[in-house]
């Protein structure tokens, strides 16, 4: 696990492979307009690799903004299939808050 | 402050310099007590020891008195019989560990006075000023040995004289050697080898009446003391000096050691004490910079965050449109804390013909490029509507002022359009939050439907939903700061709004105030919030 954030912020990720070879990205703690642009530089060589599919296991994801929402927006522009699994409730609902849910593709 | 303390500020190293002060006067007294107890001490020992001298001549008068007065005591018997004086008086003539050199027999009384015989070498005598026959008889009067002075000469003595017991008419009259230049050297192993001495008959220490002396060179060196000794009718006055030390070379080192250890020690207790100011002074300057740049912090903190605060509003409306029938309000709050300019922000556009359009959005991120992406969508609103776009018109033309992709922003935005003469709302949401709407007694949630936020589709779609307004209604749109809590899902923050408002009855602005102030008691977030009332 690394740990992302300064001050009371604080995001912790995990970064493996999934059953396929397709990146993993367990989340955890708070992912907001602190946090993400750092998880988006620390993935950044994963991503420059072009993988055809991400996963992000959000289930211990405490707080996610408008910003982690962006982030996510813009993985899914580029890399064809980004699958969020296991979000928690808070982040369910702010992706259907935002319209997003036909964008953003959620497995429970 | 005074004086003193101003120095004391000025240059710390005062204190250095007191302990360098203190520390030589203490050495100093008690170099000085110390030597002078070494000195008192040797003046003691010295005239113990000239006491010592002096016991010693006394005890050696017997060996000088004793055979004078046998002697003269014998011709008083045998009535001057020469042979039996010489016969008894030679053990004591001429070698030089005898007491005497020359020892002569006198008759002090009856007709034939004078010299009677001579053993050993003729008698010295004083050649003027003394009557010799008349120092015989006070001698023979006297019960002590009687000293006629020193004899000078190339061979020097002193001559002393001595009559019997039994007041008869011979003394006997015996001279002593003294070496010819007064001096004798100490003897290895002696009793008093550790001092000088020098002898002196009579009481003066005049060179004239000097006898003998353990030096060359009078008067003696150092430290010394003089006793006199009665001795006969005369006194021999002795001066003694130490060689060395008495007391031993410890206690004479005594002093000298003192001074140097305690100079030792004050010059590094000064080097020491100085030392420490230089580090506590280094600590204070540390401790002065480290203060100096957190108040420099704080100043461009409290600067900055004025600067976005000042800024933020100057992106904001600077007066909202009046309607006959509606009372309009705004609020924006800035985050708790950071220097960040939000992208938060409220509009009120009067569209003409009694038409309001209210905007209420969030670009999401912080700073500068959010603030100046919120700016460019607030008067691309303005201008779009100005043109006569509605909504769901201008709503995916914002996609092309924000791209997530590109700026890394998006946003979302609430749009509300206002007929006062109708109380009819149309709704357009990109992604952005519902609005509340308040009546008597009731307050819910306009759930309509969610398009994409700006900056994502250019090609996105937008639906407008109309609502009727219940009578003296008020509708409320927001952002996220003023119901996001960290740990909690959006929708209890905004159940907590729903029910904070459900039973309001105060005005509008006092609405705002209220619920800026209760629900965003620990956000940090920016917080933009409109409202319209309808006053009937």
């Amino acid at each position: 696990m690394a740990e992302l954030g300064k001050g009371n912020t604080r995001l912790s990720f995990d970064l493996s492979e999934d059953h396929d070879g397709a990146p993993l990205v367990k989340l955890g703690g708070e992912l907001d307009m602190s946090t993400a642009p750092e998880l988006e530089s620390a993935l950044s060589p994963t991503l420059a690799a072009k993988p055809a599919r991400l996963v992000i296991e959000a289930s211990e994801l405490q707080f996610a903004d408008s910003s982690a929402i962006a982030l996510l927006v813009r993985w899914a522009n580029v890399i064809p299939k980004v699958e969020i699994r296991e979000p928690p409730d808070l982040l369910r609902r702010v992706i259907a808050r935002m319209g997003l849910s036909e964008r953003l593709e959620v497995r429970p | 402050m005074n004086g003193r303390a101003d120095a004391r500020q000025r240059w710390p190293f005062w204190i250095a310099v007191a302990v360098l002060v203190v520390g030589l006067a203490v050495t100093g007294v008690l170099t000085w007590i110390s030597a002078r107890e070494y000195h008192h001490n040797e003046t003691r020992l010295i005239e113990l020891r000239a006491h010592d001298v002096a016991g010693a001549l006394t005890s050696a008068l017997p060996s000088i008195q004793t055979p004078l007065a046998s002697a003269a005591a014998l011709a008083d018997a045998t009535d001057g019989n020469v042979a039996k004086f010489k016969a008894f008086i030679a053990p004591y003539v001429g070698l030089p560990t005898r007491p005497f050199v020359s020892v002569s027999l006198w008759r002090v009384s009856g007709p034939a006075q004078g010299l009677v015989a001579v053993a050993g070498v003729p008698p010295a005598l004083p050649t003027s000023g003394v009557d010799v026959s008349a120092f015989m008889r006070r001698a023979a009067a006297s019960r002590t040995l009687s000293l006629i002075g020193l004899l000078s000469g190339p061979s020097p003595r002193l001559g002393e004289a001595y009559t019997g017991m039994s007041n008869g008419p011979f003394a006997a009259y015996g001279e002593g050697a003294l070496p010819p230049s007064r001096y004798e050297p100490p003897q290895k192993n002696a009793a008093f080898n550790d001092l000088n001495y020098a002898l002196y008959l009579g009481r003066s220490t005049k060179r004239a009446d000097l006898l003998i002396a353990s030096v060359r060179r009078l008067p003696l060196p150092g430290q010394h003391a003089i006793v006199r000794v009665p001795f006969g009718d005369t006194y021999f006055t002795v001066t003694v000096a130490a060689r060395g030390s008495l007391a031993g070379s410890l206690p004479q080192r005594l002093p000298w050691l003192i001074a140097i250890v305690g100079s030792l020690l004050t010059l590094a207790a000064t080097a020491l004490t100085a030392r420490l100011i230089e580090r506590r002074l280094a600590t204070e300057r540390l401790a002065g910079e480290l203060e100096a740049t957190a108040e420099e912090n704080r100043r461009l903190y409290a600067e900055q965050r004025g600067i976005a605060q000042t800024l933020q509003h100057a992106l904001l409306p600077a007066s909202l449109p009046q309607l006959p029938g509606l009372q309009i309000g705004a609020r924006y709050a800035a985050g708790a804390e950071g220097v960040d300019i939000g992208g938060d922000w409220y509009d009120l556009i009067e569209l003409g013909d009694g038409r309001l359009l209210l905007v209420v959005g969030d670009v999401s991120g912080k700073g500068l490029s959010a603030a100046t992406a919120m700016a460019a969508l607030r008067f691309a609103i303005h201008a779009y509507s100005a043109q006569g776009d509605d909504p769901s018109a201008f709503l995916p033309k914002l996609s092309r002022l924000v791209n997530v992709q590109e700026d890394h922003h998006l946003a979302t935005v609430l749009c509300a359009v206002v007929d006062a003469k109708s109380r009819r709302l149309s709704i357009t949401n990109a992604g952005h939050l519902p609005p509340l709407m308040i009546s008597d007694h009731n307050s819910e949630y306009l759930e309509t439907p969610v398009g994409l936020p700006v900056g994502i589709e250019p090609d996105a779609s937008y639906a407008s939903v109309t609502v009727a307004v219940p009578a003296g209604a008020t509708f409320l749109a927001f952002t996220d700061g003023l119901v996001e809590r960290r740990g909690e899902s959006i929708e209890a923050g905004l159940e907590r709004l729903r029910s904070r408002v459900a039973a309001n009855h105060a005005s509008l602005d006092q609405l705002l105030t209220g619920v800026l102030h209760d629900l965003r008691e620990d956000a940090p977030d920016d917080t933009a919030v409109a409202g319209i009332r309808w006053l009937s």
